[in-house]
């Protein structure tokens, strides 16, 4: 996990979900690139982030998109958040005994009964042990932190401008105690008819 | 006990035929004609490129196709047969370069070929391949030009010129009557374009050329080159006509000549 | 110890490479060419273990030349490292993984667009506007941060690819002595006299 480094954070919002990323690629101390996004879209409600070895965001990224076309084609439906979760976790936990190294984070909306889009937001182990939480979930080299932050900063019902300063204060002041992550960041707030997309800059160095 | 006897396609016939064979050559027969001419320093591929419809993208349709920077082949029969085994041949060029650091030589490729065609005349649950195919080249760090064929049974051989598909026979026959060593670029050109007008009636716009010069030197000639060529055949043709009318018309006037003097010499002689 | 450097500049990617093949302490070439010409604008410096590189390399060259052959088109830069990085990545997870780090510098002749990718044995990937393997990364990497310039003319991206080389001749222990430098541009692939 420290090997690349790279962390990723999803908060829940009032009727919204943001996701983020730092930007940084690294070779152990070395860092190779600042570009390197870790979100990104599984359908028009639905990131997926992933922190870890960046070989492995790489092919499953492309192991995800496969899948999610598959199901979209036979089911004649878009996924939706919790399928795609119990997806992720069922394409880690296949490599049980030889796994994938990321820790995979998701955020999207699902529609109810009624017509209406709640959030929804899950982490995962590297074999796919899967974690919903109401609030807020972490992953990557600078998990602690973004714990600790996190924790300070969230509130309930927040609206998406308001979740977008909190994830963005979140991931910045998290990444800046870490060695392994930073590099700016990237955000996404996923709102029922589009999302919000914004690069940061931070401590670039 | 029966069951292996009817799983296979391709089995003897009681006189000793191989009837599936023999319908892949009649697809072969079927299919639009292809020449190859071979000159002193250049060979020539040239088919019979059948016309698209209005609403369809002629590149699409491909039957000169290159199997490596040297090679190329033409083929006539059942074109999704050719494709599959274009694919091969290529797949076997770029294996064989990066397993002996060579480029392969024709002959070589022709082998592979016919190779895989003789497979599917010998195999359980296949049939063999539709397609005849020619198969022109220089082989590396040398300036002879090369050109095979290949039938479905799986024979190959090498030729001066030769014909495959639709009317080939004719084809064969005309190259046999004016195919000479040593022809220079511009006859071998001018041979197979001619070659190919014997069963192509509606000329140049029909006809698909391509000419490599050298090795991996490959050049398609397009429309206009093509036309200018089939003129010039044409006129040659209209003066061949020419000659020989006049040379018709100077027999039956020298006939006619001679029987008019031999009926005036009947003719009692009455002013002398 | 090998060291190669690529930067992207206005309209082309310059790739270096030393020219050492080393076995343990010995030098057993110096002139070996470690950058392989994929297409009409598509260039590859490999590193690594030694036989796994040209083992990989070439495996890729006739993949790519036979996609090209099959398609009567080259594939751009940005599938090809795709394609290479899978191949990558497959072979990590494979009984014996190839042993090759990659700089792949390519000229986009559809879109006008010079693009550089770093690729490490383990089938990392990333586009970046400059890029270093070996121990030469940890020089070069932050004169390139310094003085690269994406709009640079020809001489410029030379002028900086200099100071690199010359950088880490001077404090790197086990420097190489020469290097090879290859571009790509519109006009396809050259080789610089350095």
């Amino acid at each position: 996990m420290e090997y690349n480094g790279g962390s990723v954070i999803a908060m829940v919002g009032k009727g919204c979900v943001a996701i983020g990323s730092d930007l940084r690629l690294g070779n152990q101390a070395l860092t190779v690139a600042t570009n390197f996004e870790k979100v990104f879209p599984v359908t028009d409600r639905i990131y997926i982030g992933m922190s870890g070895l960046a070989t492995d965001v790489a092919t499953l990224r492309e192991q995800f998109r496969f899948r999610v076309n598959m199901y979209t084609i036979k089911e004649e439906r878009e996924i939706e958040p919790e399928s795609f979760a119990h997806l992720v976790s069922s394409t880690l936990y296949e490599r049980r005994f030889g796994p994938y190294f990321i820790e995979p984070v998701m955020a999207g909306l699902w529609k109810t009964q009624a017509g209406e889009y709640k959030p929804y937001i899950a982490a995962a182990d590297l074999i796919g042990c899967l974690n919903f939480a109401k609030d807020f979930v972490v992953a990557g080299t600078a998990s602690e932190k973004l714990f600790g932050v996190a924790e300070g900063l969230w509130e309930p019902d927040l609206e998406p401008e308001d979740l977008f300063e909190t994830i963005s204060q979140t991931l910045l002041n998290g990444v800046d105690r870490d060695a392994y992550s930073g590099w700016g960041a990237v955000i996404h707030v996923i709102l029922p008819d589009k999302v919000i997309t914004r690069t940061l800059k931070g401590r670039m160095d | 006990m029966s069951r292996s006897y009817d799983r296979a396609l391709t089995v003897f016939s009681p006189d000793g035929h191989l009837f599936q064979v023999e319908y892949a050559n009649e697809a072969v027969r079927r299919g639009t004609c292809a020449v190859g001419v071979r000159g002193k320093d250049i060979v020539v591929l040239g088919v019979e490129k059948k016309s698209v419809l209005q609403l369809q993208d002629p590149r699409t349709v491909r039957k000169v196709v290159m199997l490596d920077d040297h090679i190329c082949l033409a083929f006539a029969g059942l074109t999704a047969d050719g494709r599959v085994l274009i694919d091969k041949a290529r797949m076997e060029c770029q294996s064989h370069r990066l397993t002996v650091e060579d480029p392969v030589t024709v002959e070589y490729i022709t082998r592979h070929i016919a190779g895989i065609q003789q497979r599917y005349t010998q195999s359980g649950g296949v049939r063999p391949f539709g397609i005849s195919t020619l198969i022109v080249g220089f082989d590396p760090h040398d300036t002879r030009p090369r050109l095979y064929m290949t039938e479905p049974s799986g024979i190959y051989s090498a030729w001066k010129a030769n014909a495959i598909g639709r009317s080939s026979k004719t084809v064969r026959e005309f190259l046999e009557k004016n195919h000479k060593d040593d022809l220079t670029r511009e006859e071998t050109i001018k041979l197979t374009i001619k070659s190919l007008l014997e069963v192509v009636q509606t000329g140049a716009k029909n006809i698909e050329i391509s000419v490599m010069e050298s090795y991996g030197k490959v050049t398609a000639l397009d429309l206009s080159q093509i036309e200018a060529i089939v003129q010039e055949i044409e006129r040659e043709k209209e003066a061949e006509a020419e000659r020989k009318r006049s040379r018709l018309a100077a027999t039956a006037a020298g006939q006619a000549a001679m029987s008019s003097r031999a009926g005036d010499a009947a003719q009692p002689s009455g002013q002398q | 110890m090998e060291c190669s450097f690529a930067l992207t500049g206005k309209g082309y990617v310059l790739i270096a490479a030393d020219t050492t093949a080393a076995r343990s302490i010995v030098k057993m070439k110096i002139d070996e060419d470690k950058i392989k010409s994929l297409g009409p604008h598509l260039l590859m410096a490999y590193s690594g273990e030694p036989g796994d590189t040209t083992q990989f390399a070439e495996y890729i060259e006739r993949n790519i030349r036979l996609y090209q052959i099959r398609n009567l088109y080259p594939l751009r830069p940005p599938s090809a490292a795709s394609w290479i990085r899978r191949a990558l990545a497959d072979s990590l997870r494979s009984r014996k993984p190839y042993s090759v780090n990659l700089l792949l510098g390519g000229y986009d002749t559809s879109n006008h667009t010079p693009s550089l990718y770093w690729i490490d044995y383990l089938g990392t990937q990333a586009e970046v506007p400059f890029a270093c393997h070996g121990y030469g990364s940890y020089f070069a990497l932050s004169l390139l941060d310094r003085y690269h310039d994406p709009e640079a003319n020809l001489e410029e991206g030379l002028a900086v690819l200099r100071r690199c080389i010359d950088e880490v001749s001077k404090r790197l222990v086990v420097s190489p002595g020469k290097y090879r430098v290859k571009v790509v541009d519109k006009d396809g692939i050259r080789e610089i006299e350095f």
